[in-house]
């Protein structure tokens, strides 16, 4: 058995509304795998269904073999999960939250209380660890939480948004966590708002809108199978006023958008729009200073696939008082 | 992998009761209606009233335990919704029957030690005595753990507000006093009235209580003591059942 988790045909329906539509894909152990989606794609619901918080409507799941329905104990004892808010019982210390976690799973008094030592030393929390965590800051419950999330040795580390709403610096820490904790052997399973994070981190990502997946594969072969969206990004010396509706007339460009100082020109052929692009300076005078050929973002290939920008997506998200609530179905 | 054992799911049930123990039982929702309420109550029906004290001391106890048993899993299980910490025993290795009755316990435990403060000033300042240690114990306990899951299983309704819970809880727990021989003795309840008595599961517990005190059961210990075990035993099974649904529709 390779895989570490599989979705076959998972459904979810609320009352008529079909919020995941016959979802199906593998991940192989050892893998980071992402899953993107625009809010109320179904990642949420996908994710509680995966953990057995929420019961399938239809389909299965499995978790390192076990079915999460009718195996649920077997398979939850090999998974972690660190839902998008970070669930911590605020009134005990990091102590007795990774504690009372550890014996959840049934763990050893002796075993818990050397897996909490070395949980709290490993995430810099061992000189707070007798601090309630309501004492904490966000970056200091979000490690609180991965550190609950791994109390007994998970095979599978489901991560619900793990960087929403923290600091630059909580941010680099917990990505470096997380590609360090997947080089120990763990799977790992996450969902993000933040495109270039999935870019970075995970091997392989899945896209998923109105409860379907759009789209399975590692971030580089997604961009790669997207080459309408190749653009060339040019910047003038001075830019005359109509210059994007200009650019537009050139035949090779699909459309112009603006960044900054630089116009984007999105095209299937970066090679002929050069070559009108050189026309047009020759012709109008207005003299390029710089110019470059860009493959599809990761951006691009998102927008395509759900017709929705990442980063209306992610401004909507940071709108949200302690980001997905239980009423709000993603 | 190694199967979880019933004693394993025990253990866990008993982490998340004393877990529970130490967050809930000082918030305010489970003072104000397991310890201020039912004395307050109490006080409300008895002062001024010439009620003898083998009448008065088991209606105090099997108040005490009717109310503090049954405020612990209504203040919680909301609680832990809102602030989805709920979630964390959903995806944890344990059955959603092991996950109530540690739920339960904490309930348990608090009204237990609630009634025995009503019972010690039973004793001490109103002079009860204790004839029948063994009822009177059983019938704590078996209380204490019925009104305990009829909490949780009203606590099944998906809100984020105990006060979602405590509502509808409360319109069942004041009639049930009324009918249950706490303020009016069965005796004078017309006759529907002594139907809904029996069936109620405070009348069994007053009961039992009223026997370990020197008094008499009017159904009878055994007959108590299966009605309770009983109502225990369904409020469990829909507590089960209503949070099956809640996973099944969220």
């Amino acid at each position: 058995m390779d895989n570490a988790i599989e979705a076959v045909s998972l459904t979810k329906y609320y009352g008529d509304f079909l919020a995941v539509d016959h979802v199906s894909f593998d991940i192989r152990k050892g893998e980071i795998f992402g899953f993107l989606g625009p809010n109320g794609a179904g990642k949420t619901t996908t994710i509680r269904m995966l953990t057995g918080v929420s019961r399938p409507t239809e389909g299965k799941a499995f978790i390192m073999g076990y079915d999460i329905v009718s195996q649920s104990v077997e398979a939850k004892s090999l998974m972690g999960i660190v839902p998008d808010i970070s669930n911590t019982y605020d009134e005990i210390s990091a102590w007795d939250n990774i504690v009372f976690t550890a014996r959840l799973y049934g763990i050893s008094k002796a075993k818990r209380e050397k897996r909490a030592e070395e949980l709290l030393k490993r995430f810099n929390l061992y000189d707070r660890r007798n601090d309630k965590v309501k004492e904490f800051s966000r970056g200091m419950k979000r490690r609180v939480c991965i550190a609950m999330a791994l109390v007994n040795d998970s095979k599978v580390l489901f991560l619900d948004e793990p960087t929403s709403g923290l600091d630059v610096e909580s941010v680099l820490e917990i990505r470096s966590m997380i590609r360090e904790l997947n080089k120990e052997g763990l799977t790992i399973f996450l969902t993000t708002h933040n495109l270039e994070e999935a870019d970075q981190i995970c091997d392989r990502v899945a896209i998923i809108n109105r409860g379907k997946i759009a789209a399975i594969n590692t971030p580089e072969r997604l961009r790669q199978t997207m080459r309408s969206v190749q653009s060339v990004e040019v910047a003038f010396k001075e830019p005359s006023q109509n210059l994007i509706q200009e650019l537009k007339q050139l035949a090779s460009v699909s459309s112009v958008e603006k960044r900054g100082d630089k116009y984007r020109l999105l095209t299937d052929d970066p090679p002929t729009v050069l070559r009108e692009i050189w026309n047009y300076a020759e012709r109008t005078g207005c003299m390029p200073i710089s110019i470059n050929t860009l493959g599809p973002s990761f951006e691009d290939v998102f927008m395509k696939l759900t017709g929705k920008a990442m980063v209306e997506e992610v401004h909507r998200d940071k709108g949200k008082v302690g980001g997905m609530g239980r009423g709000q179905k993603n | 992998m190694s199967k979880v054992s019933k004693l394993d799911e025990l253990s866990r049930s008993w982490a998340i009761a004393v877990k529970d123990m130490h967050i809930y039982y000082l918030k305010p929702s489970t003072l104000m209606f397991g310890v201020l309420f039912p004395f307050t109550l109490f006080l409300s029906f008895t002062v001024g009233r010439d009620i003898p004290i083998d009448r008065l001391v088991p209606m105090l106890v099997a108040q005490t335990v009717f109310w503090a048993s049954s405020s612990v899993g209504p203040t919680s299980i909301p609680l832990e919704r809102r602030l989805r910490t709920f979630e964390r025993y959903l995806s944890a290795p344990l059955s959603l029957i092991s996950l109530l009755f540690g739920k339960t316990l904490a309930g348990m435990i608090f009204g237990l030690s609630v009634s025995v403060l009503s019972l010690l000033i039973g004793i001490i300042a109103l002079g009860a005595t204790v004839t029948g240690f063994a009822t009177l114990l059983i019938g704590l306990a078996l209380s204490s753990l019925v009104f305990s899951a009829m909490g949780i299983m009203f606590a099944s309704i998906p809100t984020e507000n105990p006060g979602d819970v405590m509502m509808p809880l409360t319109s069942v727990r004041i009639p049930l006093l009324f009918i249950s021989g706490i303020f009016i003795p069965i005796s004078q309840l017309p006759p529907v009235g002594q139907v809904a008595a029996f069936m109620s599961p405070l009348t069994h517990t007053l009961d039992l209580i009223r026997a370990g005190l020197g008094g008499q059961s009017n159904f009878g210990i055994a007959v108590n003591i299966i009605i309770l075990l009983l109502y225990i035993a369904a409020f469990m099974w829909l507590g089960t059942r209503f949070n099956l649904k809640i996973m099944k529709s969220e």
